[in-house]
Order: C-alpha cells, then structure tokens, then sequence
C-alpha cells in the first residue's frame, strides 16, 4: 500500500473492506468487498440509488464507524488500527464534513459553530480564523446570527465554512444539496468546488445528482452495498 | 375521536412510552415526591400521636375539666354515653396534723380509675426511687410528698389527721399525672382516697375545692365531647387537653412538626422540579407526534384529550405506588425505631395515603401540566419543517400552576397561612433573586473563560452557550443544595441549641416558696454544699384584670375567651437584668431611671394571644390591691430552658413592696438528693420540685425529632438527585447529538470528558455559591420567624455548600454523560 501511496499519491485507500450489521432476521451485509483508492486532490463521486450504502460507505471511509472486514487507509494513516481517540485526531487534522442537514449546533451562533473544530485543536485563534472561513463563504455579515435565522442554503455555507475551518486534506460530504433548491444547491457546489481548487483538498461525495456526479473526476457507483462498476475516470 | 376512543388509545400510546423508557424520570421524580411525603405523613402522624400519648401520661388523661363545684352529672353520663372512661378528683388546701406538727398541704382525693393515662409513682420511704404502680390510696389510708413527711418529720407508716379523719401513710408519692403540669405547686402533696373525703369533714359550702374530671378514649370522640362540652362550660370551668398540657413538651413537639413540615415541602417541590424538568422534555419528545397528529386530523381538543388521560394515569400510579412504598417504610421505621418511638395508641392509619396520592396529583398538575399542555399547540406544519416548537406555555400559566401546587401543599403540610404566604413571597423574591446572582455569576464565569484551560473553556462555553438551560440548572441545582444545607444546618442547629440549652447540669430541680428572710438563709445553704444555682427570682401572685382599661376578659373574648393566663394567678417578678434566655423582641429593657416607675415586659406569646401591644396599660390584681403598668417591652422567653421564667416582669421598686416569695432553680445529680433532705429539715416552708421526668421526656422527643429529622434529608436529598438527573436527561439528547458533531471534527474523548467535568463542576460550582446565599437568607428567616432561634452567619456554608455543589454535579454530570462518549458519530449521516 505504501508503493501505491508513493506511486499515486492516493491519499483514500480501502480493501476488502464490509460492514455487517446484526438485525432481528440475523446478520446483514450493507457493504461487502469494496476496494477503492482515491488520490489527493481528486472529487471522487458516490452514487447509488437509497439504501445502496453510500452513506455508511462515507462514514467508514472518514472513520466514523469501523468496518466489520477490511481495512481503510486515511492520509496515511490505517484507521483501524487506531481507536476512537486516534480516529478522532485524525479526523480533526486532516478531514472535514458537510451533511445533508447541516448539522449546526441550533446554540452555537455561525462564527462559534465555525470556531469549534478550531478550538477543540486547541487553535489561538479560533475567533479570527472563523471569520475569516465565514466571509470566504459570503456571510461576513452573519456571524452572530443563529442556524434558526439563517436559511438553508445559508446554514450549509456555515457548515463548509466549518468543513475547511482546518484546512482539510479531505472533505467528505453526504448529499450536501438534498435539502436545497436546485439553484441553491449548484450554489453550494460551485463553492465546494472552488474551495477545493483553492485548497487543493480530496473531495469525497454522496449525491443522488447526476449533474453533480458528472463534474467530479471519477464516480463510484455502489448497488445493494457493492461497487457496481469499477471505479470509473469520468 | 370518541372519548372511549381516546383512552384506548391514550394508554396503549402510554404503554408504548413506557416501554421506550420515555417516562422513567418523570415517574421516579413523582415517586420521590409520594414516598418522601407519605412516609414523613405516616412517621410524623405516628410520632404526633404518640407524643401527645405521653403527654396524656402526664395529664392523666386525654381531657381534664377543672371546676371550683362538682359538675352536671349529666355531662357525665353524656361521656359514658360517648364510651369515654372518666375518673374523678377532688383537690382541697387543709392543714395536715400529726401529734404537735401541722403543715398545709394540698390534699388529693381521687377514685379508683385515676390516672386514665399514665401511672403514680411510689416509693417505699423518702427520697427512694420511685416505682410505678397501679393504685390508689385505700380506704383509711394516705401517700405524702417527701417533703410533706420532711415537714410533718414523720415516716411510712405515721398517721395523719385531715379535718376529723385520722389516715395512716403507707407510701411516699413521687410522682403523680397532672401535677407537674403547673411546676408551680405551693403545698406539699397529700393524696388519698374520694371515699374518705366526707369523713374529713373538710368540704364546707365556702372551701375552696378544685375538683378535676379526666376522660380518655379515642381521639375523635374526645374531641367531639371536648366540643359539645365547650358550648356548656362556666367561666369558672377550664378545660385541658394534652396539647395545652405542657409548654416545654409542647413547644419542642410544635418546633418539629413545624420543621418536618417544611422538610416534605423541600422533598415535594424539589421533586416538583425535577417533574417539571422531566415533563419538559416528555413534551418536547412528543412534538413530533402531536405533529403527526395534528397532521392526521386530530384537533387540538383530540391532542389534550389523549396526553392528559396519559398523564392522570402516571399521576395515579406512580402515586399509589409512592403511598404504597411509604407505608412499607414506614413500618421499617418502625421496626427499626422501635425503643426511641413513643408508643402510639393505635396502628397506622389510612389517611396518609389519601394525602400522598393527593400530593402526588396536585404535584403533577403544578409542575407537568403546563409542558404538557404545550403539545397541544405544536402545528401540525412541524412535519415538514422540524424546527417549529410551539411558543412555550406562558409565564404566568407554568410559574402560577407550580406556585398553586406549593401554595396548596404548604396548606397541607404547614396548616398556618401566614408563614404560608411569607415563605411563598419570600421564595419567589428569592428564586428571582438567586436566578440573577445565576446569571450573573455565569457572566463572571464567561469572563473567566479566557484565562483558562481548553477542558475549562469549554466548559464555561458550553455553560454560556446553554445559558437559559445554565440558569435554570444553576437554580435547580441551587435549590436542591439550599434545602440540604439548611436541613442538615438547622438539624445540628436543633440538636446543638437543645444540648445546650439542656447541659449535664441543666437545673432539674426547683426550689420555691423562699420566704424573704430565708432568702440569704438558703443562697448560703446551697453555695456552701457547692451547689450552682441561677439567680433568685422574687414571685409575686397577681392577676392580669384589665387591658387599656377595660376587663380584660372582654378585650380579647372574641379570639381567645379562655385563655388559662387570664385563669390562673400569674407568677410576677422584677429584675433588673434579662435573663440569658429571654430576648427582647420588641421595645427596650429597663434603662436607669426605670426604677419604682410603672412599666412592665410582657412575655412573647401570651402578648401574642391576647394581643398586647408596646405601650398598651396592664391593670393586675395583687391580694386584695391593683396596680397599673405600661408595656415597654415583649419578651421571647425559653421555657424549655428550665429555669425560671415568668410571664410579667416589672422594674425593681414596683411590686418590691408587695408580700414575694422567691424561687430558683438548680441542678443536683440523684446521688446526691440526700441533701434535699437536709435543705427541707432546716428551711420546712421551702417547696422542692423535681423536674427529672420532665426533662427526660423533653430529651427524648429531642431524640425523636432529630432522628425524624435525618429521616426526611434523606428524602431530600432522593429529591436532589432526582433533579439533578432529570436535569441532565433533559440536555442529555443534545448532549449526545453534540458529542457525535464534536468527534466528528475532531474532539478527543478526553477532551470531551474534560469539557463534561469542567462545565458540570462550575455548573455546581455556580449552584452552590447560590445556595449558600440562599441557605444563609432561608436559614435567618427560619430561625427568627419559625424556630424562634438566635441566628449567626454561617461562613462554613460559604466554603461547603459551592465544594458539594461542585463534587456532587461533577461527578453526576462526568457519569450521566457517559453515554456521549459511546455513541458513533455515525448518527450525523444517519439522523435527519
Ligand atoms: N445499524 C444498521 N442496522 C441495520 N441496517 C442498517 C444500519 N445502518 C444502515 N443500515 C441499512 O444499510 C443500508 C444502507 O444504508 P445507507 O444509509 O448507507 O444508505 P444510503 O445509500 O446512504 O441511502 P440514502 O440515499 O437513502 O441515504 C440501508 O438499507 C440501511 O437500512
Ligand atoms: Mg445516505
């Protein structure tokens, strides 16, 4: 995996990776044999029809959860060999998220939301640099409004303002537009994808959106927890 | 929806919460609230009841009629009627005569039934140990007072003349039901038997003859016969029942039930605020289901009417559940409690539970209504868009149901409507208040927050950021150290002021009947055998008889028509210092100048009771003159302290000049009582009386109480927790959602950990610091207007109560959060 990491710079790396869940009618496959690699700086699409797996697909390769097979490799780093804490920093330094739904905390004002990642790293300063994300996403004026006074396509640039509050190698997000217009949601695309060029970071998605699928660089397309075609170059 | 409709499916929605464990606190919180004021219901009505059994042991019975001439035979009968047992006694002034001697003693006749409750005590010979016995004296026979034998200097088995009755003295009485009512007792005691009274000769028309009736049986048919006797009494007739029987018993008795009162309300409204805390976030949980609802087509009339049968069902339950556990306790207690806990004259009673399924529902309704009624105004737009909540319920609506509840339970458990509507003023002043020292204290904190650690500044944040949520707590938890900093305070404070004011040599002896010139005669005799004693009081009999001129029956016959002061020859004195038990409450001590000038310090209570006032004119009646004197002073008096005190103290130089006697008080272990003889040979007028029984009832209803006492902290602090975890279940599921956000971006468990620590200590902290102002405020009032206690600043309240608050929500908060470490953030993809 090192040669491939020297090789391709890949940055995302998983094999054989599965995710058993238990339910009443016994275990359950979600995810089973994915294999993937995804250099730095690619925008890599994950597509699939609901409850293909996308989403616990994201959330294994961001280590949020833990496979129940495989092994995933981040920045370098091999996730499960790490615990919980050791997750958690990797995540802090070197990924952010953008949800479907926000995620802001409803007390946290927009610039305190944008200043937690930053202050859980123990950043001086946290307030500066939040405002500074903020107004590179067009919100200057806002920082003291709450998520309730802000409307949704406004919430979510509070939330990629959060995402690159670190400057993150990676940015994982999970269908960042469904809870938006159409015109909104190509809105909060096309600032993912400056930030991006800007930043130079691994953007990792789930989207429904063929439009949006089709300007990454390459597009995952998974069927009943499998990849269904093989990692595609756009 | 039918209204049947609507129950099925109000209890299998209810069956369901259950199961999802949705109702746990709200129903714990309930349960604490019942149980805490059901056990203390029953233990207290145990406790009341068998306290007032003792008393009657030292009345001799339930009811005591006092007349000047034997009653209508008829109001006899009538108490037979009502099955009451009764007995009779006669008590006559004679001279007692053996060979050259006499002596004026206070002869007792009594029948065969005396005493109804309690027993003589009887010694073979003078100064033995007395021993209970079920007798009476028998026909041609007599049992005397040691003092009277002292006096007459005869033994056992002496014979006396009464009038033309010769009787021989078989026993030494030590101790007889009734007599140590009035300590005040001139003449030493002669007891024999009814029978023999006609043969004395003695009860000519013109005597003067006290003659006493006692009836005993069960508590509601003395009261319904003490009732129907009320409204045929003479005013010569005086009525006594245990609860007038005995000051010292009953000040301590009142003192208790006072404070145990207080003590459940602290239990209830602490549970009533974890209720509340609990029916919050009932509520909030269930939005998204009116939501649905409302949706559906369900009413707003469909929404209440399925949520309010939910909660009388909780309310129901967990009540009855609640009597259920205290009644169970309370049996424990029992068992446990058996050798201290004064015997009770019959087993439990029912009504306990009554009042605990009351309390329960009328908690239920104060704290859980108004959150619950806020469901019915969720719109049913919530489906589509989550964020809309209902407006809360309004102010007045949520803090006029709980202030309702409060007001109707210290009704209940308080019975006095003045110190009900203080408190309550007082409470609300001070939960405003408290809630602004809260907030400022956080703003403090947030100040703070810069110069500390990350874990600290988080936690601060956090507090801040929750800051409505912080202030609340900060009260809730506030509250719930304030009541058990002052339980626990006012508890050693009660046990600390009874111990002292009842030292090892607290007097147990009485010495009165002092005749002037035997005054330095007796002071020589007791320092010379190393006796202390406090100082000498001069009494003078007198009578109140006029109030600001008028008859001073008339002045207060509409409240107090028969009040024993006005009865009875008061016992007056002069001084010129107070006495270290008394306090002046209102108006000013003696200054110089005072001297032979007119005025006088009225006692506390009896001003109370006959409404006497600053500057109002006392007219008494001395033997045969009257003298006038202006009130310049009331004056709070211990009368548990047993020393002497007196209702009506006047300047030196005022009633010197009328004929006194003196009076002291000291304390002599019983090894020593040898010497009592010897002090009664020299000085025979003297009268001695013996207060050891007295005082040990008095130590042990101390006992009792403190052990009730101990007993409802224990609920308090159930309460206290109560809160504390309602508390944090209700932040918990933002807590958790917040926790997956945090490690999400990159927060470490300990960090977390670390932040959960740091912002429930200074939660607590902050908690505590208010408290100890509260307890500091609550603990004065209580003191001064309630216990009639001195009160001091209570530094150690400042540096305990904020470390407890700190330690205790610390590790509350550190272990109930636990949880937010567990959960995968996954839930951040998965939850909408
Ligand atoms: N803990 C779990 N227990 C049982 N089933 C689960 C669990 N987590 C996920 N699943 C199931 O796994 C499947 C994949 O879920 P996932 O959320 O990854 O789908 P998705 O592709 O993101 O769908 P959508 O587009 O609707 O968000 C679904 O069928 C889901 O019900
Ligand atoms: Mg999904």
């Amino acid at each position: 995996m090192n040669m491939a990491h020297a090789q391709h710079n890949t940055i995302i790396a998983a094999q054989g990776l599965g995710k058993r869940v238990d339910t009443a009618a016994g275990p359950l496959d979600i995810l089973a044999d994915i294999d993937l690699a995804v250099d730095a700086g690619e925008t890599v699409a994950i597509a699939g029809v609901s409850g293909s797996g996308k989403s616990t697909l994201l959330g294994l390769l961001a280590g949020l959860d833990l496979p129940s097979a495989g092994d995933v490799w981040l920045a370098g780093q091999r996730l499960n060999a790490l615990d919980e804490d050791g997750r958690a920093r990797v995540r802090g330094q070197q990924v952010g998220f953008v949800f479907q739904s926000f995620q802001l905390l409803p007390s946290l004002t927009a610039l305190e939301n944008v200043m937690l990642p930053l202050e859980l790293a123990g950043e001086a300063d946290a307030r500066k640099l939040a405002a500074q994300r903020l107004e590179r996403v067009g919100l200057a004026t806002r920082l003291d409004h709450y998520p309730k006074q802000l409307s949704g396509g406004e919430q979510q640039r509070v939330a990629i303002a959060r995402a690159y509050a670190m400057q993150p190698a990676i940015l994982f997000a999970d269908e960042p537009t469904g809870n938006l217009d159409n015109a909104t949601g190509k809105r909060i695309i096309d600032l993912l994808f400056e930030l991006n060029r800007e930043h130079r970071t691994t953007l990792v998605l789930v989207t429904h959106d063929e439009k949006l699928a089709s300007r990454c660089t390459r597009r995952i397309q998974l069927e009943g927890g499998r990849i269904a075609a093989a990692a595609t170059p756009a | 929806m039918t209204f049947a409709g609507r129950w099925t499916l109000a209890l299998r929605l209810l069956a369901r919460d259950w199961r999802a464990g949705e109702l746990r606190i709200l129903v714990a919180a309930l349960l604490i609230a019942v149980a805490a004021s059901t056990t203390i219901g029953f233990f207290t009505d145990r406790l009341g009841r068998g306290m007032l059994n003792q008393s009657a042991e030292f009345l001799g019975a339930d009811l005591v009629l006092e007349s000047p001439r034997p009653v209508d035979p008829g109001w006899l009968t009538q108490a037979r009627e009502h099955e009451l047992r009764s007995a009779a006694t006669l008590q006559f002034a004679s001279v007692v005569v053996s060979g050259e001697r006499l002596q004026l003693a206070s002869v007792k006749a009594v029948d065969d039934s005396f005493p109804l409750r309690g027993s003589l005590r009887t010694a073979p010979q003078a100064f033995a140990q007395g021993q209970v016995t079920g007798d009476t004296p028998a026909r041609g026979e007599a049992w005397a007072a040691t003092q009277l034998l002292q006096q007459l200097e005869i033994d056992v088995g002496a014979r006396v003349t009464v009038g033309d009755l010769s009787l021989q003295i078989t026993r030494v009485l030590t101790f007889e039901p009734g007599r140590s009512g009035g300590v005040f007792g001139l003449s030493p005691r002669l007891m024999m038997n009814l029978a023999d009274v006609p043969a004395t000769g003695v009860v000519q028309p013109g005597s003067r003859l006290t003659y006493h009736y006692l009836f005993a049986g069960a508590e509601a048919t003395i009261n319904g016969y003490r009732q129907w006797l009320q409204a045929r009494l003479e005013p010569s007739h005086e009525l006594l029942g245990v609860r007038e029987g005995r000051r010292a018993v009953g000040t301590a008795l009142q003192r208790a039930e006072r404070f145990l009162g207080l003590s459940v309300l602290a239990a209830i409204v602490l549970s009533g605020v974890a209720i509340a805390m609990a029916a919050r976030r009932y509520s909030e949980r269930h939005f998204d289901m009116s939501a649905m609802l409302r949706c559906l087509g369900a009413s707003q009339r469909d929404v209440l009417g399925l949520y309010l049968p939910q909660l009388l069902v909780i309310g129901v339950l967990a009540s009855l559940a609640g009597s259920l556990f205290g009644w169970l306790a309370q049996y424990g207690l029992l068992y446990l409690l058996d050798d201290v806990l004064p015997v009770a004259p019959s087993g439990t009673r029912l009504w306990p539970v009554l009042a605990g399924l009351a309390t329960g529902l009328v908690t239920l309704a104060g704290f859980a209504l108004p959150p619950v009624m806020r469901l019915r105004r969720v719109s049913p737009l919530r489906v589509l868009r989550r964020e809309l909540a209902p407006l809360p319920g309004r102010a007045w609506l949520v803090y006029g149901a709980a202030i309702g509840a409060v007001l109707v339970l210290m009704w209940r458990y308080t019975g006095n409507a003045a110190l009900m509507l203080s408190v309550l003023a007082g409470a609300v002043a001070a939960v405003a208040a408290l809630g602004v020292l809260g907030f400022a204290l956080l703003m403090v904190a947030r100040r703070l927050h810069a110069r500390v650690g990350v874990a600290w500044r988080f936690g601060l944040n956090n507090l801040w950021r929750r800051r409505a949520g912080s202030v609340s707590q900060i009260l809730a938890f506030g509250l719930t150290l304030m009541a058990m900093a002052v339980i626990a305070l006012v508890r050693s404070e009660l046990l600390e002021n009874w111990q002292s004011q009842l030292p090892q040599d607290a007097p147990n002896h009485f010495l009165i009947n002092i005749l002037p010139d035997k005054v330095e005669g007796v002071s020589a005799f007791l320092q010379e055998k190393g006796i202390a004693t406090s100082q000498l009081y001069p009494m003078v009999r007198g009578r109140l008889v006029t109030l600001n001129g008028q008859p001073v029956r008339e002045a207060v016959s509409k409240e107090e028509p028969r009040d024993n002061a006005l009865n009875r020859e008061l016992n007056l004195s002069w001084s010129t210092r107070l006495q270290e038990d008394n306090r002046i409450v209102e108006g000013r001590w003696w200054r110089a100048g005072d001297t032979g000038r007119p005025l006088v310090s009225v006692e506390s209570q009896l001003a109370q009771r006959l409404g006497i006032e600053l500057g109002d004119v006392l007219g008494f009646s001395l033997g045969g003159a009257t003298l006038s004197a202006t009130v310049v002073s009331i004056r709070s008096v211990q009368w548990d302290s047993f020393r002497p005190n007196f209702y009506m103290l006047f300047p030196p130089g005022v009633i010197d000049a009328f004929p006194a006697t003196w009076m002291t008080s000291f304390y002599l272990p019983a090894s020593e009582s040898a010497l009592l003889m010897e002090l009664v040979r020299e000085y025979p007028a003297l009268t001695v009386l013996d207060l050891d029984l007295l005082i040990q009832q008095v130590e042990r209803i101390f006992r009792q109480v403190t052990l009730a006492v101990e007993y409802v902290l224990v609920f308090v602090l159930l309460a206290g927790f109560a809160v504390l975890f309602a508390a944090l279940q209700s932040s918990l599921d933002e807590r958790l959602y917040e926790g997956a956000l945090l490690r999400a971006l990159g927060g470490s468990r300990r960090q977390l950990r670390a932040g959960h620590l740091a912002e429930f200590a200074a939660l607590g902290l902050l908690a505590g610091l208010v408290a100890a102002a509260g307890t500091e405020c609550l603990a004065w009032l209580l003191y001064t207007r309630v216990m009639d206690l001195d009160y001091s600043f209570q530094w150690q309240v400042w540096i305990a109560v904020p470390l407890a608050g700190a330690l205790l929500t610390g590790i509350a908060g550190y272990r109930g959060t636990r949880p937010v470490l567990e959960r995968s953030p996954m839930v951040l993809l998965r939850e909408r």
